[in-house]
């Protein structure tokens, strides 16, 4: 299973990847915004999409409708970390087209259970 | 909890305070394993937090401001090490800090939102320096908060405008 993980920290997406790798996952590709995230799905091979929301250059909203309105991206699962969690917030992204989300701050075990939930739905 | 809500719009107050240390104490405690201990709360400008890197997300909707986080070059490191472990080397620091910085002014936003509009955030800038002060241009209310994490004191600032005629 191959992943793309969309986030413009660093940081962040190290320690996504090293919680995927705890899992067993190998295979990841990585981009620091929505657009640069556009061009790596487009290469093909994204088996499940992991973002952050609030991006530079396109955000991670903007980033999931532009996915779901291509043939490709219309059914690969997306799971959202984000410090976006007011209600109003997780009401857009699920109109949105994401599968699932995670709030950060999170535990490693919250981070883990999501992924598996959403792995599991792939 | 609406009493939260209606003291945004006043002058800041305890309650905010309460739900800033919340937040902070959250990132803390989920992603970069340490416990901090709050210490001063100190209401005004006049005081300076003698930091050598400052985290900054600033915030807009109903109320505007920033929240930054500061700290010693040498908290940093520690910071940044327990979040990435082998992988936190000095090129990540700043990174680590900022999303440090994203995560407390994120919690903050969400928290808040129970009493308000949610508020549009930015994405974090990170300075480094050790001869330079933040001073707002708006006419906000500001609190500083100190925390002690081990022997290192952090520092979390709050500057927050509400606007006239906001809706609770």
């Amino acid at each position: 299973m191959r992943f793309l993980i969309v986030d413009d920290s660093s940081t962040m997406r190290r320690i996504i990847i090293n919680t995927l790798a705890k899992l067993g996952y190998e295979s990841f590709l990585e981009a620091g915004n929505g657009r640069e995230g556009l061009e790596r799905f487009g290469g093909g091979g994204i088996d499940l999409v992991i973002t952050d929301w609030n991006m530079p250059e396109m955000s991670g909203i903007d980033f999931v409708r532009n996915l779901r309105s291509t043939p490709q991206g219309k059914s690969v699962p997306v799971l959202m970390v984000t410090t976006n969690a007011a209600n109003a917030d997780v009401a857009e992204a699920l109109k949105a087209g994401v599968n699932n989300y995670v709030v950060k701050p999170f535990t490693a075990d919250t981070l883990k259970d999501k992924i598996s939930a959403v792995v599991a739905h792939a | 909890m609406r009493d939260v809500a209606e003291r945004v719009m006043a002058p800041l107050t305890g309650s905010l305070v309460d739900v800033l240390v919340g937040a902070t104490t959250d990132v803390f405690e989920k992603m970069v394993f340490r416990q901090l201990q709050p210490r001063n709360t100190v209401w005004g400008h006049a005081v300076r937090p003698k930091s050598q890197i400052v985290g900054t997300v600033g915030f807009a909707g109903s109320s505007s401001g920033l929240v930054a986080f500061h700290a010693s070059m040498a908290a940093a490191q520690e910071i940044t090490s327990a979040m990435l472990g082998a992988d936190g080397d000095a090129d990540s620091l700043p990174d680590a800090i900022g999303e440090v910085t994203n995560m407390v002014a994120g919690a903050f936003r969400t928290r808040m939102a129970a009493f308000q509009d949610a508020w549009a955030i930015s994405v974090p800038t990170v300075t480094i320096g050790s001869d330079f002060y933040i001073k707002p241009i708006s006419t906000g209310d500001r609190v500083l908060v100190t925390f002690a994490m081990d022997a290192h004191e952090l520092f979390v600032e709050l500057i927050i405008t509400p606007h006239t005629g906001a809706t609770v």
